[in-house]
């Protein structure tokens, strides 16, 4: 237990900094925060995991570990797994064309919207503009002269997702 | 605590072979549920074989295998059940991904490069809205009448909620 409840506290005083930060700071990078962040809160995983007693003292023994390698590994493994699924609750609540779409419904709830409704109210220029931008911040595409074509990192993500999408039949999708 | 890891590992690995097989021979109508499904099922079976089985499943080192048979199982779901959410991820970035889509659309154009009214002609933001209102009429969260859409009261739960979300940590409108 010792592991995953240092995991724990590290992930929740990650989440109480994340939260503050970008309630009270407009922040454009996202990513580059939130990542930067997790890795400046990697320290208190080490306190906590120092500062918490061995299992045996505390714990039944159906719940106590040794305080060994896997026990410290298990809980740093908790730390990073947590704040994978929680990057992507940011991702989907920023990014989400769904949500957006919910939202949207929402100034409607009686009358409703057409598609047509709501690609008025979308903007593809707007929509395009922004994912086109952040494709070029990340490196998987560049810009020259209007055209934009993939670098060597977004060619290889495109092989890798096209692949994927063959070996699982997906189609097109997007 | 290893053997709790290594039957998730396994367990995931045996959930990826199911998902692919299946998924080859043919691809279900609701496709994220029937994953979560087998991982379930699979999921079941992991509790069942961790029970079954001595600490060191026969193979493991003793000096790793001293934890309590709770803490042991309970980390082995951990680790399965954020395998199966991470996979999840990736999974809906490979089938829904706009990014990845355009990304793929422009490495095989003709010249591997495409302006902004190309992109926008070989995937309309009509065929991207429709999709999506489509899925979320399957899952309940709206619905249609005579062509126009209206969330149901789990659609305006989340909407209210994601809402609240976008506000408070400042996103922006998204989408």
């Amino acid at each position: 237990m010792r592991g995953l409840v240092a995991g724990l506290l590290t992930f929740s005083v990650y989440f109480v900094v994340q939260v503050l930060l970008f309630h009270y700071i407009k922040v454009s990078r996202r990513a580059f925060v939130l990542v930067g962040l997790w890795l400046c809160c990697l320290p208190f995983y080490t306190l906590f995991y120092a500062g918490l007693p061995d299992d045996q003292r505390i714990w039944p023994a159906e719940f106590s570990a040794p305080s060994d390698t896997v026990t410290f590994a298990s809980g740093g493994l908790l730390y990073f797994f947590l704040f994978m699924g929680y990057a992507q609750f940011i991702y989907m609540a920023e990014s989400s064309v769904g949500i957006r779409t919910m939202i949207e419904l929402d100034s409607e709830p009686e009358r409703g919207l057409t598609v047509e409704e709501l690609v008025k109210l979308y903007g593809h220029d707007w929509m395009l503009g922004r994912r086109l931008l952040r494709m070029v911040h990340a490196g998987y595409l560049v810009e020259e002269m209007g055209y934009y074509r993939t670098t060597r990192r977004g060619c290889l993500v495109a092989t890798v997702l096209l692949w994927f999408k063959r070996l699982l039949r997906l189609g097109p999708g997007g | 605590m290893l053997k709790g890891m290594v039957l998730a590992v396994v367990t995931f690995a045996l959930f990826f072979t199911v998902h692919v097989v299946l998924f080859r021979i043919r691809v279900p109508q609701k496709r994220f549920i029937t994953n979560a499904r087998i991982a379930s099922a699979l999921g079941l079976g992991m509790i069942m074989v961790h029970r079954a089985t001595p600490p060191d499943l026969g193979i493991l080192p003793s000096v790793y295998t001293a934890a309590g048979w709770a803490i042991d199982l309970l980390n082995g779901l951990i680790v399965y059940m954020f395998l199966f959410i991470g996979y999840s991820m990736f999974y809906f970035l490979v089938d829904r991904g706009f990014s990845g889509r355009i990304m793929i659309e422009i490495e095989h154009s003709p010249q591997r490069r495409l302006r902004p009214p190309e992109i926008m002609a070989r995937y309309p933001l009509e065929t991207i809205l429709q999709r999506r209102l489509n899925e979320m009429i399957s899952i309940g969260r709206i619905e249609e009448r005579q062509g126009r859409y209206r969330n149901t009261a789990k659609g305006r739960s989340a909407a209210a909620a994601f809402g609240f979300v976008k506000r408070f940590l400042q996103l922006g409108e998204g989408g």
